[in-house]
């Protein structure tokens, strides 16, 4: 394997003395100016389309400074500042240092990156690419002078050397050998969705060392509370039944009507990065994406957006009023009623333009995972599209609209589910202090005081028996 | 260990609506420790949202809210004299509708968030009537706007529709846009007659604001806005403890406590539901507990140091007792559809009479086309003509889309015959008598009200309206003011420039009780402003004084 990646390392070298000769060239020639500019709106482009700034902008932040919490199985992540400050940011980064950073994790001063920053994907970058984004950081973007906040997860996540042996098992994608420019077809829309936009990041679920499970490649994948869905070709599992321009239109809107809404990183991704690309490559990034190979779970009946309107209901009144200071407890149809049915109508219909959608034909609702639904109800809907904005208030913690309980959060999403999904979710006050947290905590951190007592190298050996046996079960399961 | 008996803070709050809640976010954001005392109970909207729809008189926005006995409030305006009790000539004017929660009475209410204009300020100065405030509106702008941004108002771009009340930044949020009953009101009104129609000021979101969603037009800011798009009192109480302060609910206060030489007030206390008696003290004491109530507690703390009552040399407190009476008429519109009740309640207004040389002799007033769903009383009217089966709903169909509302905020003046008393004979189960009041509407207003008849019966004219009904006598508009009047003189007012009470140094009043003259706009917002110019105030006093 090793030799492998330094044969590679020099094909890239050889390509970087062949792309600097023929830069030293055009340099030359009197279009050097116009060549900068194409290259810095290349950059931009690559910049968006790799949705840099979600991470590395915290909210009502300074574009690309940092600073924002990246919730993690492992504790919060925090972003750094990547603008062109010399102090602060990553001025004093050469390209080298820069492409090192984007592809193998490794940062100028040799500490190692956590994977929160997707280096597997963009070690997938061609060299021409990695140039135009490193020209774009260094001299579109402003630089802004604020201090990387530390990231202090426990130990043993908190040595970042160990990061070395990760990559050792799991960083193995190879640079692409033709640049963006020259790419079309599949071949661009692959390189869109694996390296640019890295959507096997959220939604390919994760092994035991919360690496991509490539077998599971874009099957779903619980993230941070919310859950990832499954985007393989599967007709009723995935995205099969949609058409290539419902996949466009999601991407450039963030919605299709009677289908899907884009909520939490995805609302996100939406808004700072598909939104931005052009139509064509819309096209071919979806076109790649309806042929990846189904991943079916076989408990999925019928695609999560074809359940339809149930029955009208009559709406009959106590005509009661209860003290104020005396509230009963409210079931699951009181809290919809007192909570979603003014927006969302109290049969779920939505407005008649849809602006607030529909909670049937509503991929959120349809789903076996309730964890979106939990999420939005928790931290409402936020995305911004061409100066649009579409808001949905939270009902947690925070909420200055009402703060809902674990008891009526889960009584409220078993009856939505049961109403306008696929049956009764039966989740359980606990399961909603589950998600409030982010979610279960996956095996490894779990464990990781157990697994800590084998102590040392024993302690890797472990894990890599484990990995060996779960990529075996993974083939396994992958054929059957 | 410090009982519940024994609570000390640097600043103590009575009330925890608007004006509360905003002293005590703004203090405890400085690191001030902050108490609230609220008599009422916490509350959460999907509740009353619940008793929302369950009530059969949607039009009583008070059912939603049944009081708590410990801190009863007036059930609704058409059940008078349950709680508040009035007297006199004009008696049924005075029936307010206010709520004794935690939040305060923004809970219900249309959102109208007025600036006064300048020559509110000086009624006395510029036209021979009435009293002047003992601050200018230039005192007050930049807390207007402080105001404003707290609630999250939306309103006019002021080059384009200048409301008179100079502005140094715009609204923080673009003007609501009209409904298409109030534009076509909009466009009869401004061609053909002398008078205009503008967008009226609204704390009400028409974008994302405080994380609040836009407004979607349930058209239930009375009783309820269902989905927090209206700004309410609890968005800052929550706030204000998110900053550290300490709301203490169902804590009735009842008495008021000064030091030997009754320059300082000392402690308050007050009644948890049980009737146990708990005592709270502390540096600088704010009563913000709505105009009638801050009155009453003041009146009912009377003591031999202060035969009176609390804050009560001057023997104004209670005196002056103000409002927006003024008149109302339903009819039924003979131009085309309308269909109000879309949209809020409320979202234009004609300004036209809201200054003048007249002021010399009558009130201006404001007018509201009110926007709200006309379905129940086009039932009523057609059940009445005994309307059945599909006649009936196309009657009810005509009644809902061509019936218009009119009402008027006539200018009260402050006399200090309306005066607020305690009950002698109707007490609370805690044994805290009612409040009582007597009423006569003063002339100036009477003939203020007299104008806008005649200007409501021109309207029906253009609009070939029918069937008017007219609210008999007058109506109360539930902005109830001048119970501890403002003034320079200690001898003929309670507070002065800067809502100190002239008797104690350390006791503030935050309510519109404060209220020199009525002006006409909704008075929400200029209670909201001077609350945040006591809590400037305060906080120059407590890290400098």
């Amino acid at each position: 394997m090793a030799k492998t990646r330094s044969f590679f390392a020099q094909f890239r070298n050889i390509l970087a003395i062949t792309t600097g000769l023929g830069l030293a060239i055009s340099a030359a020639s009197h279009a050097a100016t116009t060549d900068t500019d194409s290259l810095l709106q290349k950059g931009e482009y690559l910049a968006k389309a790799a949705d840099c700034v979600a991470c590395h902008t915290a909210p009502n932040g300074k574009a690309f400074a940092g600073g924002l919490a990246i919730t993690s199985p492992m504790g919060d992540i925090l972003s750094t500042n990547i603008t062109p400050d010399n102090e602060t940011g990553i001025g004093h980064y050469s390209e080298d240092d820069f492409a090192r950073a984007l592809q193998r994790g490794i940062r100028k001063d040799g500490g190692h990156l956590y994977p929160a920053m997707p280096y597997t994907a963009y070690a997938g970058l061609n060299k021409a690419d990695i140039h135009a984004l490193y020209l774009y950081f260094m001299k579109s973007v402003t630089p802004v002078s604020q201090k990387n906040q530390p990231t202090k997860l426990d130990f043993p996540f908190n040595i970042r050397a160990l990061m070395m042996g990760w990559n050792l098992l799991f960083l193995n994608e190879q640079p692409a050998k033709t640049d963006f420019e020259h790419l079309s077809g599949l071949e661009r829309g692959r390189y869109l969705a694996d390296t640019l936009e890295h959507c096997s990041s959220c939604h390919s679920p994760r092994n035991v060392f919360m690496a991509e499970k490539k077998s599971g490649y874009l099957g779903g994948s619980p993230l941070g509370g919310w859950y990832a869905p499954n985007i393989t070709s599967s007709p009723n599992s995935g995205i099969g039944h949609w058409s290539e321009d419902e996949l466009v239109t999601y991407f450039k809107t963030g919605k299709v009507t009677g289908k899907a809404r884009a909520g939490g990183g995805m609302a996100e991704a939406v808004s700072n990065s598909l939104s931005h690309l052009s139509d064509q490559d819309l096209h071919d990034l979806a076109r790649y994406i309806k042929q990846v190979p189904a991943i079916n779970d076989r408990y999925d009946s019928r695609p999560r957006d074809q359940y339809s309107a149930p029955p009208v209901t009559t709406d009959l009144r106590s005509g009661e009023t209860i003290r104020v200071d005396r509230p009963i407890a409210m079931d699951g149809a009181a809290i919809y009623d007192n909570n979603c049915a003014s927006c969302h109508g109290g049969d779920g219909n939505g407005s008649p333009d849809q602006h607030i959608p529909s909670l049937y034909n509503n991929s959120v609702i349809g789903s076996a995972q309730a964890n979106n639904l939990v999420m939005t109800i928790l931290n409402g809907v936020q995305r911004k599209i061409d100066g649009q904005e579409v808001f949905m208030p939270s009902f947690g913690d925070k909420s200055l609209v009402q703060r809902l309980s674990d008891k009526d959060i889960a009584s409220l999403a078993n009856y939505v589910t049961g109403r306008f999904g696929r049956g009764d979710a039966h989740l359980k006050a606990v399961d909603i202090a589950t998600i409030r947290q982010g979610g279960a905590k996956p095996f490894l951190v779990r464990y990781i005081s157990v697994l800590m007592l084998t102590g040392g190298l024993g302690f890797l050996l472990v894990l890599s028996l484990i990995y060996r046996f779960f990529k075996k079960t993974d083939r396994k399961s992958a054929q059957s | 260990m410090t009982s519940k008996n024994d609570l000390s803070a640097d600043i103590v709050i009575v009330g925890s609506g608007v004006a509360g809640s905003s002293i005590a976010k703004e203090l405890a954001s400085t690191g001030a420790s902050v108490i609230v005392l609220e008599a009422g109970p916490r509350i959460d909207r999907q509740h009353i949202l619940d008793n929302c729809r369950n009530t059969v008189n949607k039009n009583k926005y008070d059912e939603p809210y049944p009081p708590s006995p410990w801190s009863m409030h007036p059930p609704d305006q058409s059940t008078p004299n349950a709680y508040l009790h009035t007297t006199g000539p004009d008696a049924q004017a005075y029936q307010q509708s206010y709520l004794r929660i935690l939040g305060g009475t923004t809970w219900h209410w249309s959102a109208c968030a007025w600036r006064y204009l300048p020559s509110d300020f000086e009624l006395r100065s510029r036209y021979g009537v009435g009293r002047d405030w003992a601050l200018k509106y230039d005192d007050l702008e930049p807390f207007y706007y402080q105001a404003e941004s707290m609630m999250g108002v939306c309103g006019p771009d002021p080059k384009v529709e200048d409301l008179g009340s100079p502005r140094r930044q715009p609204y923080p949020m673009e003007a609501l846009p009209l409904s298409y009953a109030a534009e076509q009101f909009k466009k009869l009104i401004d061609n053909r007659t002398a008078y205009r129609v503008v967008h009226e000021p609204q704390a009400r979101n028409t974008r994302r604001y405080d994380n609040r969603p836009v407004c979607e037009g349930n058209n239930n800011c009375m009783p309820l806005c269902p989905i927090g798009a209206m700004y309410n009192g609890i968005h800052t109480v929550l706030h204000a403890e998110a900053a550290g302060a300490r709301f203490i609910d169902n804590a009735v206060v009842y008495k008021i406590d000064t030091d030997a030489s009754n320059k300082k007030v000392t402690a308050v206390h007050y009644y948890d539901p049980d009737k146990h008696s708990h005592k709270v003290t502390g540096r600088i004491f704010v009563i913000a507990a709505h105009c009638i109530e801050s009155a009453k507690l003041l009146l009912l703390s009377a003591d031999e140091k202060n035969p009176n009552g609390i804050a009560n040399s001057s023997d104004q407190v209670g005196r002056n007792m103000m409002d927006h009476t003024g008149v109302q008429v339903t009819f039924m519109s003979g131009l085309d559809s309308l269909w109000c009740g879309r949209g809020p309640l409320e979202t234009n207004v004609i300004d036209s009479f809201r200054d003048g040389s007249w002021r010399n002799e009558r009130g201006a007033y404001l007018v509201h086309m009110v926007d709200d769903n006309q379905i129940d009383l086009a039932t009523a009217l057609a059940i009445d003509k005994g309307y059945v089966g599909k006649d009936l709903e196309n009657e009810i169909r005509y009644g809902a889309s061509h019936l218009v509302r009119l009402f008027s905020h006539n200018e009260g003046m402050p006399d200090p015959d309306n005066r607020l008393t305690l009950s002698k004979t109707h007490k609370d189960v805690l044994g805290i008598p009612h409040p009582e009041v007597y009423y006569k509407l003063p002339d100036y207003t009477v003939r203020s009200c007299d104008h806008s008849r005649k200007v409501f019966r021109e309207i029906m004219g253009l609009m070939k309206g029918s069937d008017p009904r007219w609210t008999p006598g007058y109506f109360p508009q539930d902005h109830p003011a001048g119970s501890t009047i403002m003034g320079h003189d200690p001898k003929d007012s309670v507070v002065d420039g800067y809502n100190r009470t002239h008797d104690h140094e350390n006791l503030f009043i935050a309510s519109s009780g404060v209220f020199a003259s009525m002006g006409t706009g909704n008075i929400t917002l200029t209670v909201a402003a001077l609350a945040l110019r006591v809590a400037d105030t305060l906080k120059k006093e407590i890290y400098h004084g």
